[in-house]
């Protein structure tokens, strides 16, 4: 009886041991490999793009192709010749290809790229030397989903200059003076606080009215009625001083008359930007951050960007400030992916 | 030695046999007992690298006197307490500065109806090598009578024990029941401490739960199911993380056939684990796998020969953190010359550390495989448990009638399962030997005359493209000589040598064993050299005073001129009472 009992345990564990020993474990390599970490690196196929033009606007998209005998850490930076734009594609692979440099007209630096000729750079992490060009020219820049405002390629009369104390300087308006967030030119706001002490030592400097027809609809259009879902953007270009404050208003059609008054429309606005930095920065905000509801959401008459001279950073004698706009938009759920 | 360190050696040593003396004045229900010790110690630093070294003093005197006094007492036949006070003064304080008192062990046992023995409090608990258990340091094979003074004290600090046990603290139960229709026995035991506290915020509570049921049998063996769990309770407080690592086991020891001249055995274990790391009630992170080690045993009775040989299969993401937690920690800080140098640069741990240094210790439990050094344990750093490895292993042991020479080699031949950092997998080969010759029963001599021998061989290669391909070799020796000049006065002569020549990859780990990087390259051509010799004058059994003077070199050929030197001279006074 003992016996039989201990030897039929070990034929059960005979069993059992073999089972586990036979168990496929899982085999897959752990850990970096070795050769991406530490392996020397070599090129292997240059760096090339798949077609010479592309056409964003018509939903073209361009792929850089390049190989290596190894992982490494890549970066293909395109920057647009006349607008300056940079887009970077990174990552981390043996070869460049469709999957992984593909380029669809979007932007990393602002401004966004135009029609223009652009110079694309490969550089690898590590491999100081090693720099590959290749050239490509955009046909047309990318089209952003959403309801664009307006992006200040003309001036007219719905983009209202109200330069009451007389602080703007003669530069202010649609121009191409300063390099435009997107196309080929922005609205600059650009002035000088006085420091007189009188009635127009407030800080305000000047403002700008954009009237709902500059969008070609009687209220601003919007890709959606409700608040949480609409985005505001757009491009602010700063100079990196420190006293320059942007903000923008917008109003509701207060009074039923479907036109922009100040006084009767209601007013919802997005407090003090400071703009401190030097460049174009997006600026994304949503509509219910404002308080706005869903009717007067589609009722939007008309908008102001006011320039405002932030005295308490101020030197005496008081400094010029001054901020672009460009490529005001709303977006739906989202903020603007450049 | 000055004249003030030796009298103050002589008074503390006289100090603690008062008090044994008055300890053992025994009455029947209360008991004390303990252990008394004095150490002073002069460290010294030296080398080229010292000549030049402006931050470091040359010479580092410290040590101490310390007093763990154990009250036991028994109110009834079936229970038993105990607690130990630990009174310490360090070298140097002055008038009370540097003394503490603390408790250092606090349990109390006993048999509930006859049947069921309890432990409650700190207790030293041990199952399997792959479940619950404390793996043998690394640096060490057969370490000569010399180094053991300055080991036990590493060993007492830590409560480590010739058993691999791991203390922790909490409850144990264990009974047996006796079913002699089938086997002789068969025998409960279950545990479940406590090994981490709670801060109520970052930490959780950790538990290491478990137990084993063994079949036993005199005639045909022993058969035990093991289950271990160590886990993080998030119940308390807002801690976030927390794993969970249960291990499932079976383990044997069957006689197959035996007489007079020869035993066949068939023992081994085989089990599986899983892990979970949990965050903000998102499991992160999940493996189980398993494990299966085989070996025959034989026992060639009329040779004093017993050889076992088997199979170890383990695989990459077996993972048992009661078992794989090793007792050196080496990413701790040294007490003794942690930076040297002027650039300050971090001094390894080495042979003459791991010889003295207790803060480099630990039985904590640790949720990822910790940092190890190649240069001393490559084939196996997390001891039998190891995961990643498959291959063949034998072990064979010889001890003549008269017990005058004593022999134990150790073997494996083994490789990786899974690649690390490349499909190509590391071959590993370890011989271990360790030999006790026992001169004096040779030349029929009535005092001790002892030569000890250790010697470790460890072989790591891999193959693939050069950046993969892996080389490394590393040898330690140890010797050890015991000459019993007087009754009980020993001299006693030492050596470690330890040479390490190649390369390989160490992984940094995370999340219990996944290789996040390989920071580089580990080049070593490093030559270690501790020698050492001494007197032991033993009392009685427990009971010994010694001074030893221990020299240490090391050299890396690759760095020649950040080697160095470290020295000491130290006297250690041990009562166990």
């Amino acid at each position: 009886m003992k016996k039989a009992y201990v030897y039929s345990c070990l034929v059960l564990l005979l069993g059992a041991w073999g089972m586990f020993s036979s168990c496929n474990h899982d085999t897959d390599e752990d850990g970096p490999s070795l050769v991406d970490r530490f392996g020397p690196f070599r090129l292997e196929d240059s760096l090339s793009v798949s077609a010479p033009t592309v056409d964003f606007a018509n939903g073209e998209t361009v792929f850089f192709t390049a190989a290596f005998n190894k992982n490494v850490n890549w970066t293909v930076t395109i920057t647009g010749q006349e607008s300056g734009s940079v887009k970077e594609i990174t990552g981390f692979s043996r070869e460049l290809n469709p999957e992984t440099a593909t380029w669809d007209g979007t932007t990393t630096e602002l401004p966004l790229f135009r029609a223009e000729p652009c110079t694309a750079v490969l550089t690898v992490e590590g491999e100081d030397s090693l720099q590959l060009t290749t050239q490509l020219e955009v046909l047309s820049g990318r089209v952003y989903e959403g309801s664009l405002i307006t992006d200040f390629e003309a001036a007219g009369p719905n983009i209202v200059q109200r330069n009451f104390e007389f602080e703007f300087t003669a530069r202010v308006g649609v121009t191409q003076e300063i390099p435009a967030g997107s196309g080929e030119s922005c609205l600059l706001l650009e002035g000088t606080d006085r420091e007189d002490g009188g009635a127009t030592d407030n800080f305000f400097v000047g403002l700008f009215e954009i009237l709902a027809p500059v969008t070609g609809e009687q209220f601003i259009p919007v890709p959606s009625t409700v608040p949480e879902d609409v985005v505001f953007n757009c491009f602010i270009y700063g100079n990196g001083d420190p006293a320059t404050i942007a903000i923008v208003d917008f109003y509701a059609d207060g009074n039923g008359n479907g036109t922009y008054e100040e006084g009767p429309d209601t007013q919802f606005t997005t407090g003090n930007i400071n703009v401190t930095w030097t460049g174009w920065q997006l600026f994304s905000i949503t509509m219910s951050d404002l308080g706005i509801t869903e009717q007067q959401l589609q009722e939007l008459v008309g908008m102001r960007l006011v320039l405002i001279s932030d005295n308490n950073n101020q030197t005496m004698p008081r400094g010029k400030v001054s901020y672009g706009v460009d490529f005001m938009i709303f977006t739906q759920n989202q903020p603007l992916m450049p | 030695m000055t004249s003030f360190t030796f009298k103050t050696t002589l008074f503390c040593g006289l100090l603690l046999l008062g008090v044994a003396e008055l300890f053992a004045q025994e009455t029947q229900k209360l008991r004390f007992n303990g252990l008394g010790r004095t150490t002073l110690n002069n460290t010294q630093y030296g080398g080229d690298l010292q000549d030049s070294d402006t931050t470091n003093a040359a010479r580092i005197n410290d040590g101490e006197f310390l007093l763990d006094l154990g009250i036991n007492a028994t109110p009834n036949e079936k229970n038993e307490i105990q607690s130990i006070l630990r009174l310490r003064n360090e070298f140097g304080g002055f008038f009370g500065a540097g003394f503490t008192v603390e408790v250092r062990e606090l349990w109390g046992k006993g048999v509930i109806a006859n049947k069921i023995r309890y432990r409650a409090g700190d207790m030293d608990i041990s199952q399997t090598p792959f479940t619950l258990y404390l793996a043998d340091e690394e640096g060490m094979v057969n370490e000569p009578t010399i180094f053991q003074p300055q080991k036990e004290i590493i060993e007492y600090e830590n409560f480590f024990t010739d058993d691999n046990t791991r203390r922790m603290q909490g409850l144990k139960l264990d009974f047996a029941l006796e079913v002699s229709q089938v086997i002789d026995e068969i025998e409960f035991e279950g545990y479940i401490t406590r090994v981490r506290g709670t801060d109520f915020v970052s930490v959780a509570n950790r538990f290491v739960g478990g137990g084993t049921v063994a079949f036993k049998d005199r005639k045909y063996g022993r058969i035990g199911l093991n289950y271990v769990h160590t886990f993080d309770d998030l119940s308390v407080g807002q801690v976030p993380n927390g794993i969970q690592n249960p291990v499932y086991t079976a383990d044997w020891d069957l006689h197959l056939w035996e007489n007079d001249n020869l035993g066949l055995h068939f023992k081994g274990e085989a089990g599986f684990s899983s892990v979970q790391l949990e965050e903000d009630s998102v499991i992160v992170f999940e493996a189980d796998d398993n494990f299966a080690e085989g070996m025959v045993g034989f026992d060639v009775k009329q040779a004093n020969v017993k050889v076992d040989l088997g199979f170890r299969n383990v695989g990459p993401d077996f993972i048992t953190v009661a078992a794989q937690s090793k007792r050196v920690d080496f990413t701790r800080q040294q007490r003794y010359f942690n930076r040297i140098g002027n650039e300050r640069f971090l001094r390894a741990p080495t042979l003459f550390d791991l010889g003295r240094d207790f803060q480099l210790y630990t039985s904590q439990i640790s949720e990822q495989l910790m940092a190890y050094d190649l240069r001393l344990s490559n084939a196996m750093p997390y001891g039998r448990a190891t995961p990643n490895r498959r291959g063949f292993i034998a072990n064979i042991q010889y001890a003549d009638s008269a017990q005058a020479v004593n022999l134990n080699v150790e073997a494996a031949i083994l490789s990786e399962i899974a690649g690390q950092g490349t499909e190509e997998l590391k071959d590993f080969t370890l011989i271990r030997v360790a030999s006790d010759l026992n001169i004096h029963k040779l030349i029929d001599w009535e005092k001790d005359l002892v030569f000890t021998l250790g010697l470790q061989v460890e072989q790591t290669s891999r193959d693939g493209v050069e950046v993969e391909q892996v080389d490394l070799s590393s040898n330690l020796i140890e010797a050890g000589l015991e000459v019993e000049l007087f009754d009980n006065f020993d001299l006693l002569l030492g050596t470690k040598i330890l040479n390490s020549e190649g390369s390989d990859y160490v992984p940094v780990y995370d999340n219990f064993n996944t290789v996040i990087d390989f920071p580089g390259r580990t080049v070593v051509d490093d030559t270690e050299l501790l020698t050492a010799g001494g007197f032991k004058y033993r009392f009685k059994e427990g009971i010994y005073l010694t001074a030893q003077y221990q020299t240490f070199d090391f050299s890396r050929a690759t760095t020649p001129e950040n080697d160095y030197a470290l020295s000491q001279f130290f006297i250690l006074y041990t009562m166990n009472f």
